[in-house]
């Protein structure tokens, strides 16, 4: 049975970045303790501070990286036992994201997908760019409840706007939310292209996701 | 210095790795190592460095971070890498003049050291967005600025009614179109051979900058042209295409990075390290004739607020002191255009970057978020103030800056819009329209007033 102190250890080395003292704290608990507890009393909370500090200013991409890599290096111990005992992990939602065709340009994207992932957004990464029918197919693929685009420039910007066309086409479009950022992005384009909201900075994009997601599962 | 064609070998034949292992496993753990060994740290008393041992260790430190880190080349998915002795040379070796333009319009850039009273590079323009009907009057307006040495020209991204689209070929006719316009401005303004040093910024695409650069559009060798990374510390063989025409065409190049505090260079002090290694990667990689940095405030989108101001001024002093390149530098204001809090963040940012030793451009409103978001009159007020304040020391500039922060820092996060240009300044005139020009006038007088900085109005 995990201790609180142990808790704490396993919240301290996700603040900390520090993957190795992760693994060593959950493999000295594991066998005797509730994984999904690992999680919910562990490495959440460490996670969620982490998201804060950086949302305060205090920490920076660097560190918050750190955090989520040594986050996934934890999960790689607990995953075999929370499929062994059929349980899984309660996710705030799940996003397909990746910058739009023709534009390379993702330090925008990477920092927006670490900050959800300290929120318990499970994200798909789907690189730089990504073709328009590729958001969908993956969309559909992972059963996503949100599509995000970036786009540093004006000229690739275009490009957001095909994937809200196609899923229009494809009588999809209100099956997703669909969110849109990057550097030229402004809320007259996301109202102009139909996508349900923009931000011009990290913490205000994973704001309007956890919003729209309460919306969604809500019913609204 | 290691040959260009060299250069791209290693780009075929370096390491190989993922582009995640790059930016978590090289690129985090080597800043963090030189940030400790070189002791670098914030003083956030300070806007503008004035500790030039510090400068020196700044220096220090990018070389060591970039001989360790090196260029990853997103196409092979590997890293080019330099020796210490090999980026040293490098940096003796590279160009310390830039020549632009032609005739009575040619001018040259060079490195100046901060405290100078050498006269820093004024240049202005806009490589932002702009509709096609103000494009060619508003090159015009900034040509008309005597004291700019050399201009950027705005971005078209749209053909009629058709929004262009980056590896289309509507990409190809922006770019071409903004070229002609660009050169028409420039004789219509009566300076025919005035450099255009923002080459190709409407084309994203290596092929599309290329296909627009071809001399039958108006483009110059003496022209410049900016070729840019990816965040941080990133390439691709688009880009390096671009650096081979322009290498054998003997044009200029043009190093630009736009690093962000709080991005994978963390914070204020890892900023001023990737800053000055970014020029390291311009003189070996892109094979730069001059460089052009744009640092922004991952939250805030803007430059103006102080530990962008006091990384920056680091870097630009690390640069001059050690690099001596032709050097200039892009700021971003939160306020839009007609603003009062503009004026003074372009004020704070503008005067620390002539007594640290940069080059100076008009900084740009809104966050260069907004279409014909930029006025002649932002560009002539860099101009004036670039003159006015010729000789400023870094005590001075530290001095004003203090004064000034507080006119704007509180509004930061939440800045006035601002104007178009088509509300605030009359392109058939001009001149600013009577509203815009009153604010003008009165700030100006303000300025005199209480910093004792003459600048002439409208």
């Amino acid at each position: 049975m995990a201790t609180q102190e142990a808790f704490n250890k396993i919240s301290e080395a996700v603040v900390d970045g520090d993957g190795d003292a992760l693994v060593e704290e959950i493999k000295s608990i594991i066998d005797g303790s509730d994984p999904l507890e690992i999680i919910q009393k562990g490495m959440m909370p460490g996670l969620k501070q982490v998201g804060d500090a950086f949302g305060a200013g205090d920490i920076f991409l660097p560190e918050m990286l750190m955090s989520t890599e040594a986050f996934q290096e934890g999960m790689k111990i607990i995953e075999p036992k929370l499929m062994a005992e059929g349980k899984t992990v309660e996710k705030t939602g799940t996003v397909v994201f990746g910058t739009v065709l023709t534009d390379v340009h993702e330090i925008g994207k990477n920092i927006v997908i670490t900050l959800m992932k300290t929120h318990g957004f499970e994200v798909i990464d789907l690189g730089a760019n990504v073709a328009p029918t590729k958001f969908v197919e993956q969309a559909e693929a992972k059963n996503a409840d949100i599509i995000a685009m970036s786009s540093l420039m004006t000229t690739t910007m275009t490009y957001q706007k095909d994937v809200v066309d196609y899923l229009r086409e494809k009588g999809l479009r209100d099956k997703y939310i669909v969110l849109v950022g990057g550097g030229p992005v402004d809320p007259e384009w996301a109202e102009q292209i139909g996508a349900d909201g923009t931000s011009d900075s990290a913490v205000g994009a994973v704001e309007i996701a956890e919003r729209l997601i309460e919306g969604k599962k809500g019913g609204k | 210095m290691v040959n260009f064609i060299d250069v791209l070998d290693r780009a075929a034949s370096g390491q190989m790795m993922i582009q995640k292992d790059f930016d978590v496993k090289v690129f985090i753990p080597a800043l963090r190592k030189v940030l400790k060994n070189y002791d670098i740290k914030w003083d956030k008393k300070t806007a503008v460095n004035m500790d030039d041992s510090l400068a020196d260790r700044v220096f220090e430190a990018a070389v060591d971070f970039y001989s360790e880190v090196g260029t990853y080349i997103t196409d092979t998915e590997r890293v080019i890498k330099f020796t210490k002795q090999e980026i040293l040379e490098a940096v003796e070796d590279a160009p310390k003049e830039a020549y632009f333009g032609e005739g009575p319009d040619r001018c040259v850039m060079k490195g100046r050291l901060p405290d100078s009273d050498e006269l820093a590079h004024c240049h202005v323009g806009s490589g932002t967005n702009t509709t096609e009907e103000v494009a060619l009057r508003l090159v015009e307006s900034y040509a008309r600025i005597s004291k700019a040495k050399t201009i950027s020209i705005p971005i078209i991204n749209t053909l009629g009614h058709i929004r262009t689209a980056a590896g289309a070929p509507t990409e190809i006719f922006a770019g071409i179109r903004a070229m002609q316009y660009g050169r028409e401005g420039c004789r219509r303004a009566g300076r025919p051979g005035l450099g255009i040093i923002d080459h190709v910024s409407s084309c994203a695409s290596g092929v599309a900058s290329i296909a627009a650069s071809a001399p039958q559009f108006g483009a110059r060798p003496s022209d410049g042209w900016l070729v840019a990374p990816f965040a941080e510390l990133k390439t691709d063989y688009s880009s390096l295409n671009q650096s081979a025409y322009l290498t054998a065409w003997g044009a200029n190049i043009g190093q630009e990075a736009g690093p962000l505090l709080g991005g994978y260079a963390g914070g204020p002090e890892g900023l001023a390290i990737v800053n000055t290694a970014y020029s390291i990667h311009g003189i070996l990689v892109i094979r730069a004739t001059y460089h052009l940095i744009y640092p922004i405030h991952m939250t805030h989108v803007c430059s103006s607020v102080p530990e962008v101001l006091w990384a920056t001024s680091l870097s630009t002093q690390a640069i001059a002191r050690n690099m001596r390149v032709p050097y200039y530098t892009l700021l971003y204001a939160a306020a839009g255009a007609a603003t009062k809090m503009y004026f003074y963040e372009a004020l704070a940012c503008l005067l620390m970057l002539i007594a640290s030793g940069s080059g100076i451009e008009d900084v740009h409103p809104g966050k260069a978020r907004i279409t014909n978001g930029c006025t002649p009159v932002d560009m002539e007020f860099t101009c004036q103030l670039g003159h006015a304040c010729k000789g400023l020391t870094r005590k001075e500039a530290n001095q004003l800056i203090e004064k000034i922060l507080p006119k704007y820092i509180d509004q930061i996060p939440h800045p006035p819009h601002g104007e178009t240009i088509e509300e605030c300044y009359d392109l058939d005139y001009f001149k600013p329209k009577p509203h815009f020009e009153k604010l003008y006038t009165e700030l100006v007088k303000k300025i005199k007033d209480d910093y004792g900085i003459e600048l002439y109005k409208y």
